[in-house]
């Protein structure tokens, strides 16, 4: 019963010899386990019989007999299975039907194989907050978010942004950018489709506008993120916004995030106290704690002001140029 | 052969065939509460074993249930009541035949993974057959024409995160050139209690959504300390991973934050326990069935020795430690020096889990659990960026031995004239010995679902992997591996095609040369050719890539004959590695990176094995 196995173990001890023999013409690096004579659990393993401590007696001798390794190469074959089986072939098909078959795509009936183009949603309120105002101007309710839906390379994007203030008089201010998102890069995604910005103070009249959009959003060397706009108004009002932000790991749940918003106009915009050149500066800095990536409360400073031009305008027109907000709020993701 | 074990060894082996075998005769007949896995009744850690040739083959009952697995509820995927599978043994040269029923209200398959045979029988819906219907119930039947250790799983959705695998051992028809007294089937996996559609939507949606091991402000201090760089060489360090937009920890991703990992179905903590007794030599056979996790799996105090690896027996060659990757299967022999438990100690590549289970000569006894290593980082190397840069500055994460980068070095100078194109357009008997071993990237990426990193890929044979090698002990590397009786097909190849593993792990899109499967067309084999794939691994992840239905002979730099064969091949970063294919198996076969949510975001082709290339230009794939 055991004598197959001991000649099967001989054959091993030559194979092994061979390629002892032959590891001279091998500039490897391996480490010899069976030249580890320091390794003292290796040294109690030959205490019992195995192979790997038979080989290690037989390997000096092996290194005299070249041939040990054409011997054992052939011994080691006929003790396995030599004859060719022959393809595997479905029941009742021949060779010649399986290779046609092959060659034509899959039957109508079966499903894909795998769906790696399934259709996703993501919607990502990076900001909804309380910004308390300090001074004499009242606090405001302010948000910013992002909806996609699409798949990896074609997706629809919604980016919502405004704020509403509940002190008489109330008011809402919005702005949604609605895109149609390719991915052209790695990454980045270009951009186009059009914003609704709209204005409504409690007795006031309702305005609003459309402008075309174009914009180019990703990850910039650094990581930092970047969404880049340009719009233009049924007026053909061209303006621009770029914002940059960055997130600043502190622990693996603490995260700083430094965020700015620059915004330009191209010309003057009458109406909207905008004179050409850098309008808006909006800077932040948003602490939040990510209880799970999709559930992070937050604390922080919100900054927002009218520059150059665009600040001497708004200032003739009795508003306020610049204000000065802490913020707390929650940033959450529905996956 | 000497041995402590009670009975010989062949009926010791005998015997538990026939009782098992018995056993699952009778379990087929009984409905399906009768042999519900029953906790109470079976040690922790043992497997229930079917035989799957026995006349009257075997009905396997799928189920989807809740379960607690080491105290957490969630659904798990049952066989005959069982979770993980049953062990299901055959005979090498026999017919099996496997009745599934499908109890489940979704669309199921069975692949059994690494076995040859008729391309009907593989198991892949949409490539090999329709799946399996809820209610219906599929027979596999084949003949098999191999021996070795593989596995079983699903290929349908994400049913393998649930627990729809197991292992299945093809006992040699002749004498087992491996000599062993005792032997225990050791299936790893990850399992966590989310919805594995949850699971690949975070991935897709919210970038390193798992990872909590970052490169943060709080460890900059641990950074320094575990490595030889100052602190103003580690900031530097981060802001040029920072500056490619790449996370140098970025190694699972999906970790141990979501997952529980598990030996035979069983945590840590329940410690699974692999009775052996003191002098025997006991076989354990190593699947790793996870989803998504690679182990890196050592015994303290007790070393292995390799015997097999993808079911093909290798030359025994011993060691302390070995990186399984996902799908890979390594058997290895273990003997108790005394009365003692040792600990098997499987940690997971990022460090951030571990299962364990322990060997012991009775159950109840435990050995010290080592404490897990700091998790390690990527370098400068696993992008293929040694050109012109010394090797300190490589090795700046410090986590990384650099043998293979030297080695690369030198041998580009050696083989400097080799370019990508002079490779690629060699015709007629390719060179089966002496490959570069450093090939550039050629100019240009693959789109925008590649984020092409590796400006040169390297072989990296001698290469453990990251975090692996500076421990002071052994660890196993390809290179190693030599299989233990040549094949009968070594022609030197006569076809080469380049593949390209290219990723976006910002936007979670996989696949090759850019491409994911819904864009590709089918990559063409042509019947009894002997074909040359080099794989680049272009992206920053380790791949374990699998192909159905037939070989791969790993190029690991030996005599031709000996380089081994597997069925999935582990590609790191920046990695060149070459395999070599008797296209043997007509049919059409998966062909695909087996990290569960890499192949079902695109990381996959289909492989039509046809009569000619006709019709396809020459380099279409190249």
């Amino acid at each position: 019963m055991r004598s197959p196995k001991l000649i099967v173990l001989v054959f091993g001890i030559l194979t092994l010899a061979g390629q002892a023999s032959a590891q001279t013409n091998l500039d490897d690096e391996i480490k010899q386990p069976v030249d580890d004579d320091a390794d003292p659990v290796a040294d109690s393993d030959s205490e019992t019989e195995s192979e790997t401590p038979q080989s290690r007696e037989t390997d000096g001798a092996a290194s005299d007999e070249p041939s040990g390794e054409h011997s054992a190469s052939e011994g080691g074959a006929a003790v396995e299975e030599i004859s060719d089986p022959g393809p595997a072939l479905p029941e009742g098909m021949t060779l010649d039907e399986v290779l046609d078959l092959a060659a034509r795509p899959p039957p109508e009936h079966f499903p894909d194989a795998i769906h790696d183009d399934r259709i996703l949603a993501f919607f990502l309120a990076d900001q909804l907050e309380y910004r308390f105002d300090g001074k004499e101007e009242p606090d405001v309710l302010g948000w910013e978010a992002n909806f996609w839906v699409g798949g990896d390379f074609n997706r629809l994007w919604l980016k919502p942004e405004g704020e509403a203030s509940f002190h008489s008089p109330g008011s809402v201010e919005t702005e949604t950018d609605v895109l149609y998102s390719r991915l052209i890069f790695p990454f980045w995604s270009a951009q186009v489709g059009f914003q609704y910005a709209n204005e409504w103070s409690a007795g006031e009249p309702y305005e609003d506008r459309w402008s075309g959009a174009v914009a180019f959003q990703g990850l910039a060397p650094g990581k930092f993120e970047v969404d880049a706009s340009a719009y233009i108004s049924e007026k053909a009002d061209v303006t621009a916004v770029l914002e940059l932000e960055y997130d600043w790991r502190i622990t693996q749940r603490l995260v700083a995030q430094p965020r700015t918003e620059l915004s330009f106009a191209f010309q003057d915009v009458a109406e909207r106290n905008l004179g050409a050149g850098l309008t808006d500066v909006v800077a932040g800095l948003r602490v939040r704690y990510e209880f799970l990536r999709e559930f992070a409360p937050y604390l922080g400073i919100r900054y927002e002001g009218r520059v150059f031009e665009s600040a001497a305008r708004t200032r003739s027109g009795g508003e306020p140029v610049w204000r000065f907000f802490g913020v707390a709020g929650l940033r959450f993701a529905l996956l | 052969m000497k041995s402590n074990s009670p009975y010989p060894d062949f009926l010791w082996t005998r015997r538990k065939i026939l009782k098992t075998g018995g056993f699952a005769a009778v379990a087929g007949l009984l409905p399906r509460t009768v042999f519900a896995d029953n906790p109470h009744t079976r040690p922790v850690g043992a497997i229930r074993t079917l035989d799957a040739t026995q006349p009257g083959g075997i009905d396997l009952h799928l189920h989807k249930e809740r379960r607690n697995v080491g105290g957490r509820i969630g659904d798990v995927i049952t066989f005959n009541g069982a979770f993980p599978g049953p062990v299901i043994k055959m005979r090498e040269g026999e017919e099996v035949e496997i009745r599934v029923h499908n109890h489940l209200e979704e669309s199921t398959s069975i692949h059994w993974h690494g076995i040859l045979l008729p391309f009907t029988m593989d198991g892949v819906p949409g490539i090999s057959f329709a799946g399996i219907a809820p209610g219906e119930v599929f027979t596999y039947r084949y003949r098999l024409r191999q021996n070795g250790t593989y596995w079983y799983h699903s290929h349908s959705g994400f049913q393998e995160q649930l627990g729809h695998y197991g292992q299945l051992i093809v006992e040699p028809r002749r004498v087992d050139p491996v000599a062993y007294d005792a032997e225990h089937s050791i299936v790893l996996s990850d399992w966590t209690t989310e919805d594995p559609e949850t699971t690949f939507s975070k991935l897709k949606k919210i970038e390193g959504y798992f990872n909590f091991q970052r490169p943060v402000t709080s460890n900059l201090d641990d950074q320094v300390r575990n490595t030889d760089m100052s602190l103003g060489e580690a900031i530097a360090m981060r802001l040029r991973w920072d500056w490619m937009r790449m996370d140098p920890t970025d190694l699972l991703d999906v970790t141990g934050v979501t997952y529980s990992y598990l030996i035979n179905g069983k945590t840590a903590d329940e410690n699974p326990t692999f009775v052996s007794t003191p002098g025997e030599r006991v076989r354990l056979r190593l699947t790793n069935a996870s989803a998504m996790t690679a182990f890196d799996v050592r015994i303290p105090g007790l070393p292995m020795t390799v015997v097999q690896a993808d079911g093909q027996n290798v030359e025994p060659v011993e060691t302390d430690e070995l990186r399984i990757a996902v799908a890979e299967t390594y058997d290895v022999i273990v003997t108790l020096p005394e009365a003692n438990a040792y600990t098997f100690y499987a940690e997971t590549m990022d460090r951030s889990g571990f299962a364990r289970g322990t060997l012991a000569p009775r159950r109840g006894m435990t050995a010290a659990v080592p404490r897990r290593r700091p998790r390690p980082m990527l370098s400068m190397a696993d992008m293929g960026m040694m050109h012109g840069m010394d090797h300190g500055a490589m090795a700046g994460d410090g986590s990384r031995p650099t043998p293979s980068a030297n080695s690369g070095a030198e041998s580009h100078a050696a083989h400097g004239n080799e370019s990508t194109h002079a490779v690629r357009s060699r015709r007629g008997e390719l060179p089966v010995q002496g490959l570069p071993d450093m090939i550039p990237h050629g100019p240009g990426g693959h789109g925008p679902a590649s984020i092409t990193m590796a400006e040169n890929v390297y072989r990296q044979l001698d290469d453990p992997g990251v975090g692996l090698g500076g421990d002071g002990w052994r660890v196993l590397t390809y290179k190693q591996l030599r299989i233990l009786q040549t094949p009968r097909d070594r022609r030197p190849p006569t076809r080469e095609v380049d593949l390209h593993l290219t990723g976006n792990m910002q936007k979670y899109i996989w696949g090759f040369n850019g491409e994911k499967w819904s864009e590709s067309r089918m990559l063409r084999f042509v019947y009894g050719e002997r074909l040359r794939i080099n794989f680049f691994n272009d992206t920053m992840m380790s791949h374990p890539i699998h192909l159905h239905g037939m070989w791969m002979d790993l190029y690991a730099g030996h005599e031709y004959d000996k380089n081994p064969r597997k069925h999935t091949v582990n590609i790191q970063p920046a990695e060149l590695l070459t395999v070599d294919i008797t296209v043997d198996a007509p049919g059409q076969w998966a062909f695909h990176c087996h990290l569960l949510y890499h192949m079902e975001a695109g990381m996959f082709r289909t492989v039509a094995v046809v009569r000619s290339l006709d019709g396809e230009a020459p380099d279409a794939e190249s």
